[in-house]
């Protein structure tokens, strides 16, 4: 093999062509937005539609998303406490953005929201959530609510509608109990934190949101009387058979699947399962229903709790808080809205105040356009209710998913359950725990 | 000289050990999320501790969990042992097949067991279901979750220690066994006057291990039932993961881990004391 003694000019070229580009790679100043659980096709979208867009029109930013999964949280308490971590900083909710904030592990965006304008950009109940002690730390990446699933051509051959009290939709189980359906489909095994959808949704549709943000704002303790006659109520399902033999050991995307067929007559849970309508309902899409839990006497109908599944900050320890912030105004553009829910729907539903720019065409469901047009305009009127995930302190809302097992299995009373749920809560709420609550 | 030698190993038993564990013992007596400052509290996390009825469940289902490993895997591992002694064939294989749930990782394990055997819908017992045996799913009740999960981890284990026990027996001296035999010993006596006895510091280790690992139980409870349902399966490792990482109460969390290790400083110092006495013999 004859090996040149001097580089070649085609050589010499090659190397200069690779040192600029390198010193191109070496300019952009890298973002690390640490991401939770993420398929491969999740992660595909993305790469595509957000990592590739952001870095070509942020040629001094490189944007890498490392995905962490289900340990995120974990990992990430521990990276912010020693002074590392990702500039993006993502956490489950706003609970957390207290406990990050108080710590001083989050940049206040304020300055941020004013000179990029994401205060005229995003709706305003949402900024209020991402606030702690008047400064903002936090934006949602996504919010979303509770509703009722159903079966509309199901519903169409039974002869039923979808039910707007807690007495119609007891009859209504009664019906499919008696039809050989289970009134709910419904499942945890794969994920016991989905028993505190059917908590949040008592806890608004039967004491109502009033009573729930008095007890959220203090001025009544959770032992109050609607909310034992909420809890009640979740109790008599259970023990009615309305969530079936194997709520355990069902999983919650099984749960969903049982209203498709038809094994299910409705699916208490969140909209955040129209992301799985194309793999059930293909080809008879038409056939998904969804609408507003129904509601006790004395409550209006319907009530919207609202949530919060995510929340995005920059750390305050990050090297690059123009990269991370241009970052975060990319995910809040219409531009990002638009094509991320064209690929993946239900996730990316961040709270932008307008959205005449974005085209979804077919992409997107009817139903789910629906059901959050109906939230935005609740939330708008002030008519929504609360999540537990969103507005509750972290042990509380832990306690609230186990010990509601405790109830169903005939362990504590609903009384008893609510003393403990308050106990805790007084707890948290006097060492600063609990997110801030918009006034109604 | 010679102990610079020790040096690096003491450098990084204390990093990795001893600064953990000092820290894990200072926390029990902090109030802390994780994320803001530590604040003192005294014994607070411990009046916690015993006045919750989850850290009471836990700690009885830690006692029952030790009960039954004390019991029916190193029962089991005995008597399997034993029978691996008396065929000459085969031997290897057997080992083989005892020792391969060892070596499966737990979440498979835990995951074939789960949706693959108990599961009540596309499992065996959905199966055996269609033939009129109706079994319930053992992990989705609360009086049967504990033994659910620990018949899973049972049939993970009992193999090692089956192993572990058939190593012990080969060293026991070939001329004991054959003078029992000619003595005219059954199997049950060959096994209760010289087998056991010869291997009793086997199973002493394996017991005393046994209670500390049975304590330190984590994964497949955490993965086949997370503690529940309703806390019924709750023992002290995942009641100190759920408050540390879901209430963000570390220093409960901390008393809870205090606790675990009171149990197995109490294994070991019973364990020393044992080896103790038959050196002064």
């Amino acid at each position: 093999m004859n090996m040149p003694t001097r580089p070649t000019t085609s050589t010499a070229a090659a190397l200069v062509l690779l040192a600029s580009s390198a010193a191109t790679a070496s300019a952009a100043e890298r973002v690390v937005w640490w991401y939770e659980a993420a398929n491969p096709d999740q992660q595909r979208h993305l790469a595509e539609v957000l990592v590739a867009p952001f870095n070509a029109q942020n040629p001094d930013h490189e944007l890498t998303i490392d995905y962490r999964g289900n340990e995120l949280n974990r990992q990430l308490r521990v990276a912010m406490l020693a002074r590392s971590g990702p500039d993006v900083v993502m956490t489950p909710g706003p609970s957390y953005v207290a406990s990050m904030a108080q710590a001083g592990q989050l940049l206040p965006l304020d300055d941020l929201a004013q000179k990029l304008g994401w205060n005229d950009r995003l709706l305003e109940v949402f900024l209020d959530l991402g606030r702690f002690e008047g400064r903002l730390y936090a934006l949602p990446k996504t919010y979303e609510t509770l509703g009722l699933f159903y079966n509309r051509r199901v519903f169409q051959e039974q002869g039923w509608t979808p039910p707007r009290t807690i007495a119609e939709l007891e009859a209504l189980a009664e019906a499919a109990m008696a039809a050989g359906m289970t009134p709910f489909g419904a499942g945890n095994s794969n994920w016991q934190g989905a028993n505190e959808w059917h908590v949040t949704l008592v806890l608004n549709s039967v004491a109502g949101p009033e009573a729930v943000y008095q007890a959220l704002t203090g001025e009544i303790p959770w032992t109050a009387a609607p909310f034992v006659e909420a809890i009640e109520t979740l109790e008599r399902w259970w023990d009615a058979g309305y969530f079936g033999d194997h709520y355990l050991s069902t999983h919650t995307e099984q749960a969903f699947g049982k209203v498709a067929t038809g094994a299910a007559a409705m699916s208490p849970t969140g909209t955040w399962n129209f992301q799985y309508a194309p793999i059930y309902f293909d080809g008879i899409e038409d056939e998904l229903g969804f609408t507003g839990f129904p509601s006790a006497d004395g409550v209006a109908w319907p009530i919207y709790p609202l949530g919060i599944g995510t929340t995005l900050s920059i750390s305050a320890a990050t090297d690059n808080p123009e990269g991370s912030a241009a970052v975060l105004d990319y995910v809040f553009s219409q531009e990002f809205y638009t094509q991320i829910n064209k690929v993946w729907q239900a996730e990316w539903n961040t709270p932008l105040r307008d959205l005449s720019g974005v085209e979804l065409g077919d992409a997107v469901m009817p139903q789910y356009t629906q059901a959050m047009a109906d939230l935005a305009r609740a939330v708008d009127e002030q008519n929504y209710g609360y999540t537990s995930w969103t507005f509750l302190p972290p042990a509380t809302n832990n306690y609230l998913i186990g010990g509601i097992e405790e109830v169903w299995f005939g362990r504590v009373t609903p009384a008893e359950y609510l003393e403990r749920l308050d106990e805790t809560f007084q707890r948290e709420r006097a060492e600063g725990k609990v997110p801030l609550v918009p006034a109604r | 000289m010679y102990r610079l030698y020790l040096v690096p190993t003491l450098a990084i038993n204390m990093a990795i050990i001893l600064v953990p564990a000092l820290l894990t013992v200072a926390l029990a007596f902090f109030r802390w999320d994780g994320i803001t400052e530590p604040v003192f509290v005294g014994l607070d996390n411990f009046r916690a501790l015993g006045a919750d009825r989850v850290f009471w469940t836990a700690l009885r289902n830690n006692i029952v969990w030790t009960v039954i490993f004390l019991t029916v895997p190193i029962a089991t591992g005995l008597l399997m042992a034993a029978l691996l002694l008396r065929i000459r064939r085969g031997r290897t294989a057997f080992q083989l097949i005892f020792f391969l749930p060892v070596i499966i990782a737990t979440v498979i394990t835990a995951r074939i067991w789960e949706g693959m055997i108990f599961h009540p819908q596309n499992g065996l017992f959905a199966w055996l279901a269609g033939f009129g045996i109706d079994l319930q799913n053992p992990l989705a009740q609360p009086a049967t979750a504990l033994y659910g999960v620990a018949v899973v981890d049972l049939w993970h284990w009992w193999g090692f220690l089956a192993v572990v026990f058939f190593a012990a027996l080969r060293q026991v001296p070939a001329e004991l066994i054959e003078v029992a035999q000619l003595e005219g010993a059954t199997f049950f006596q060959l096994l209760r006057h010289v087998l056991l006895p010869s291997i009793m510091p086997t199973i002493a280790l394996m017991a005393i291990m046994t209670v500390i690992w049975s304590f330190l139980v984590f994964d497949f409870i955490y993965i086949l039932t997370e503690g529940g349902p309703a806390f019924s399966s709750e023992v002290l490792a995942t009641y100190a993961y759920r408050k540390a990482f879901f209430d963000l109460q570390v220093g409960v969390a901390a008393a809870a881990a205090l606790v675990i290790s009171l149990f197995g400083i109490v294994a070991t110092v019973f364990y020393l004391r044992i080896q103790a006495r038959e050196g002064e013999l």
